[in-house]
């Protein structure tokens, strides 16, 4: 194992930007952690390793003809495999495009590759983005880099596995119910559902046209804030994307949070929570107020409303997006994504549009009480310990188990709804050795302050330095960084 | 059958030509219950007014400054 690949995503990016670091040793330490844990974890779908010793090749040959060089140069990554690039393969985890080589490139991917990054792999995924546990009929089930019995989260699995892993620096996923934040949880790293309309869903296979989002899984927020620097902002090939300015996120990163004022919601988000989340939470919080965050319990206006619409609309999109295979070809789908898919063919079109209609009112109320008490919300990204893959088997599982493999995203699901941007970083461990999962939300619009509190919160913790015991050299659970030299 | 899980299936059917693909598919069916009775509890909160398009200016109404 190499502590190259122990690097944060910034730190790697730097080295090689001073020369510190060639590209290629960068590939080459991930590979060696790819080698040795992927087997047991299942996180690549396909990967590129000709291509990417190219890329890299090529990264470090502009390093020395001193070309300008972007914010992410020289570092490979790989994605959940619904990122479009022409010519390459795009399985969308599905047995239906096992084949598939898409005609165009997803903005995120060519926005990315300008500022250096380039891709080795794509990554395995919930199929079609459609659970939040990491099954995979297909391809496999994910396996949590923690715990392997457990899950991983969903529906980027192995974006939260590789990244958790150390054979990826960052990986995109998708975010319609909370896809991007519960592998985070689960697999203890650090990831940002944005804003909705905040980062461009051109080229990217589509769930839920209202409720998707873009958004990086990473080992720190300041990765992410580096990221979301490049990826957001309007783009004319998506016409729903935002036209609000970027900001430079990574500037806005100075550990600061006096003044802050943080809300933990009294109830829903705690509801039935398990006593080892709530105490990770409380402890959580304390780390914000000894940064000079004050802290306090808040009531949640309309959440029974932002609950019942919250399900509604991404089920009626996702099955009117699959009708036709449906039809045509069921027998494709995995059980649990068929079964989950069937009854949305019957809710009625005035419920959606109900729900859809009332977003906008919802959003404003639920923002002028908040938001007007406090700067940002802190709670669980999931209630509970995490469950095992054979816990929220629903192909095999008794009458039931769909109850307990909802559950996994029902602190995450409501911030789709609200268009809420929410990230989640890792706050501790569960008894059974599994990551918990902090989520922190905030007004629209508001990534480069909730990314700020997530900085602030890593500046005095070592969660999110601490390697999984499936790589096996470093199993003593201490912070991985000490004493590592670019020199 | 539960009368109402096979309504849903005729329904399903009759709309959209597609069949419950297995079990957990006419569990889940018959679990759309809850939804009405989630959707029960918020009649009356429906404006006139109201329109799927003032999301996004919700969004910019609401927004971080």
């Amino acid at each position: 194992m190499s502590d190259l690949a122990d690097l944060s995503l910034v730190e790697a990016a730097d080295a090689v930007r001073r020369g510190e670091v060639r590209a290629v040793e960068l590939l080459a330490a991930l590979w060696a952690n790819l080698e040795a844990a992927n087997p047991k974890l299942n996180a690549t779908i396909w990967l590129d390793r000709a291509g990417a010793e190219a890329a890299a090749q090529a990264a470090d040959r502009a390093v020395r003809n001193k070309a300008k060089l972007g914010p992410l140069h020289g570092v490979p990554m790989a994605h959940k495999d619904m990122y479009y690039q022409a010519g390459r393969l795009s399985t969308c985890g599905s047995a239906i495009r096992r084949d598939w080589h898409p005609a165009t490139t997803a903005t995120v991917i060519e926005r990315m590759a300008a500022a250096g990054a380039y891709v080795f792999g794509g990554l395995n995924m919930a199929e079609f983005a459609q659970n939040p546990t990491g099954h995979n009929r297909t391809f496999g089930d994910c396996h949590n880099p923690w715990n392997p019995p457990y899950i991983t989260g969903g529906s980027s699995s192995g974006s939260g596995v590789s990244v958790a892993a150390r054979y990826n620096y960052a990986a995109l996923g998708s975010d319609t119910g909370g896809s991007i934040r519960l592998p985070a949880s689960a697999c203890g790293v650090t990831g940002i559902k944005p804003t909705q309309t905040r980062v461009s869903r051109y080229g990217v296979m589509p769930l839920s046209f209202t409720c998707d989002n873009v958004g990086p899984l990473c080992r720190t927020a300041q990765d992410c804030a580096r990221i979301m620097t490049v990826i957001a902002g309007r783009d004319p090939r998506d016409p729903t994307s935002a036209d609000v300015p970027v900001p430079d996120y990574e500037a806005a990163l100075d550990g600061d949070l006096r003044g802050l004022r943080v809300g933990v919601p009294a109830t829903w988000f705690l509801d039935g929570a398990d006593e080892p989340v709530v105490a990770a939470l409380r402890r959580a919080t304390d780390v914000l107020k000894a940064r000079g965050a004050a802290v306090r319990e808040i009531e949640l206006p309309l959440m029974d409303a932002v609950a019942a619409y919250g399900g509604v609309i991404s089920r009626a999109e996702g099955a009117t997006i699959h009708a036709q295979w449906m039809r045509d070809r069921p027998q494709d789908y995995g059980g649990s994504i068929s079964g989950r898919m069937y009854p949305a063919y019957a809710i009625p079109a005035v419920y959606y549009v109900e729900a859809l209609s009332r977003r906008g009112p919802i959003l404003k109320a639920f923002a002028d009480a908040v938001f007007s008490e406090v700067d940002v919300l802190a709670t669980p990204t999931v209630r509970t310990c995490l469950p095992t893959l054979a816990e929220t088997d629903i192909d095999h599982g008794p009458a039931g188990t769909e109850h307990r493999f909802l559950a996994v995203s029902a602190n995450t699901r409501p911030f789709n709804y609200l268009g809420l941007p929410a990230v989640s970083l890792p706050c501790g461990f569960d008894p059974n050795g599994c990551p918990i999962g902090l989520q922190i939300a905030g007004r629209p619009f508001a990534e480069a302050r909730i990314l700020r509190v997530a900085d602030a919160y890593q500046r005095d913790t070592d969660w999110h330095l601490r390697r999984p015991p499936v790589l096996a050299a470093h199993v003593d659970g201490k912070p991985a960084r000490v004493g590592i030299s670019l020199a | 059958m539960d009368p109402f899980l096979a309504e849903i299936e005729q329904t399903i059917a009759r709309w959209h030509g597609i069949v419950a693909p297995n079990e957990p598919g006419r569990r889940m069916a018959a679990d759309l219950i809850t939804i009405i009775r989630a959707f029960e509890a918020q009649r009356g909160a429906l404006a006139f007014e109201d329109e799927p398009c003032s999301f996004e200016a919700a969004l910019l109404q609401t927004m971080e400054r």
